[in-house]
C-alpha cells in the first residue's frame, strides 16, 4: 500500500509538528519548574517525538524500494534497520526549511514557562482532534500509530488541565492571560491544511477536516478557559494564521537557528545513532 | 506542595514495593508525577501514592532497645548443624553395614 500525494502531505504536516513540538518541549531539561514538573514535561516530549518519528517511518518506508534488506517475514535486516533509521534521521533533521510542514505553533520558541505550558494544552487540545480523525484511517498503518499516539494523549492533556486549572485562578500576574492570548491566534494555525487535503479526506485517509476540527477545537479551548475562570478575548479563526504560513510553507521567525540546533549532532557525525 | 511516597508492585506475587519519593500539590497531580517519574519504562504495574502526613511512624527510641537482644537472632545454625552431624553418622553407620 503506497501513500498518495495528499496522504503524505497530511502526515507530514503532523509529524513535522510532533517533532518541532516535542523539540522546543525538551528545552525544559533541567530548566522545569520543580523536578516532577520537569520530568513529566519532557517525558511528554519524548511522546511527540516518538509520534514524529512513527510517522517519518510510515513516509520512508513508502517511499524506499521494498526488496532491499527486507526478510522473508517482513522484518528489515540489520543493516537495513540501521540504513533505516540515518535515512529517518537525515529526513528529519536535513531538509531545507521550505521543506518542513510544522506551523508556526510548534516552531516558536517559548522561553517563558507559561508560555510553554499555555503552547502545550492549546497544542495537545488539537493534537487529539487530528489523531482522532486518523483512528478511522483507511491505511491501517496510520490507524495503529493514531491509536498509540491517543493512548499516550489523554495523560498530555489530563496533565495541561490539572496544572492550568489549579494556577490559572490564581494567576494574580495575569501571565497565563496574557500567553493564551498571543499564543491563541497562532495556535489556530495548527488547522492550517494543504490544498490536498480534501484529497486525502476523499481517499479516507483522514476521516474529518481540518476546518471542521478548527471548530471543535475552538469549542474545547473556550470551554477550558470558563471552567478554569479565565477571561480572556481570544481570536480561534484560523483564517489569519493560515495566511501567514501559507498552507504551511512559510516558516515563522527563529526557525533557522532552531533547525541548526537540531543539525548539531548530525553534522557532527551523520552516521550517529543512539 | 505535599509530599508522597510512591510503591509499586511488578506483575506476579512480588509484594508493593517502595520506588522513591515526590512533591506534588495533591493527589491527583501526585499520581501524573509518579506515573512520569517513577513508571515511565513500566518499572511496574500497579501504583500506590501516599501522601507522608497520613503515614503512621513508629518512635526510633523505641526501636531502638531491640538492638542489643541476640537472643531474638536465632537463625536456626546450631540446630542445623547439629542435624547434619546426626545424619552423616546415621551415614556412616550404614555404609559400615554394607560393607
Amino acid at each position: 500500500m503506497s501513500l498518495s500525494p495528499a496522504a503524505r502531505e497530511h502526515l507530514l504536516a503532523l509529524a513535522d509538528d510532533e517533532h518541532m513540538v516535542g523539540a522546543r518541549h525538551t528545552n525544559w531539561i533541567g530548566l522545569g519548574p520543580f523536578l516532577e514538573e520537569d520530568l513529566a514535561f519532557c517525558s511528554i516530549a519524548q511522546d511527540e517525538l516518538g509520534h514524529a518519528i512513527a510517522l517519518y517511518r510510515l513516509i520512508l518506508d513508502d517511499e524506499r524500494p521494498t526488496a532491499d534488506g527486507t526478510t522473508a517475514t517482513g522484518e528489515r535486516d540489520a543493516e537495513a534497520d540501521l540504513r533505516d533509521q540515518l535515512a529517518l534521521d537525515a529526513f528529519a533533521m536535513m531538509r531545507e526549511p521550505g521543506d518542513y510542514r510544522s506551523c508556526w505553533l510548534a516552531e516558536i520558541e517559548c522561553s517563558e514557562w507559561n508560555d510553554s505550558l499555555v503552547r502545550h494544552w492549546l497544542y495537545d487540545r488539537a493534537e487529539e482532534l487530528r489523531w482522532e480523525a486518523l483512528v478511522g484511517s483507511g491505511d491501517e498503518r496510520v490507524a495503529a500509530v493514531a491509536r498509540r499516539a491517543l493512548s499516550e494523549e489523554r495523560f498530555h492533556l489530563t496533565h495541561a488541565d490539572q496544572f492550568l486549572s489549579r494556577i490559572a485562578d490564581s494567576d494574580t500576574t495575569g501571565r497565563i492571560a496574557a500567553s493564551v492570548e498571543r499564543l491563541a491566534p497562532i495556535a489556530a494555525g495548527v488547522f492550517d491544511a494543504a490544498d490536498t487535503e480534501s484529497d486525502a479526506v476523499a481517499e479516507g485517509l483522514v476521516t474529518t477536516s481540518s476546518a471542521e476540527l478548527a471548530a471543535v477545537w475552538a469549542d474545547r479551548i473556550r470551554s477550558d478557559l470558563a471552567r478554569w475562570g479565565l477571561s480572556v478575548a481570544v481570536d480561534l479563526d484560523p483564517a489569519a494564521q493560515s495566511a501567514r504560513q501559507a498552507g504551511r510553507t512559510v516558516r515563522s521567525d527563529g526557525f533557522d537557528d532552531l533547525l541548526a540546533d537540531l543539525q548539531k549532532v548530525i553534522r557532527e557525525d551523520p552516521a550517529a545513532v543512539w | 506542595m505535599r509530599t508522597y511516597e510512591v510503591f509499586l508492585k511488578k506483575p506476579g506475587r512480588d509484594e508493593f514495593r517502595h520506588a522513591g519519593a515526590l512533591d506534588a500539590p495533591d493527589d491527583a497531580m501526585a499520581l501524573t508525577y509518579a506515573r512520569e517519574a517513577y513508571v515511565r519504562r513500566h518499572e511496574g504495574d500497579e501504583l500506590w501514592v501516599v501522601d507522608r502526613a497520613n503515614i503512621v511512624v513508629g518512635d526510633p527510641d523505641e526501636l531502638a532497645v531491640n538492638d542489643d537482644k541476640p537472643h531474638r537472632h536465632n537463625d536456626g545454625a546450631l540446630v542445623a548443624a547439629r542435624r547434619k552431624a546426626e545424619r552423616e553418622s546415621q551415614t556412616d553407620t550404614r555404609s559400615e553395614v554394607d560393607a
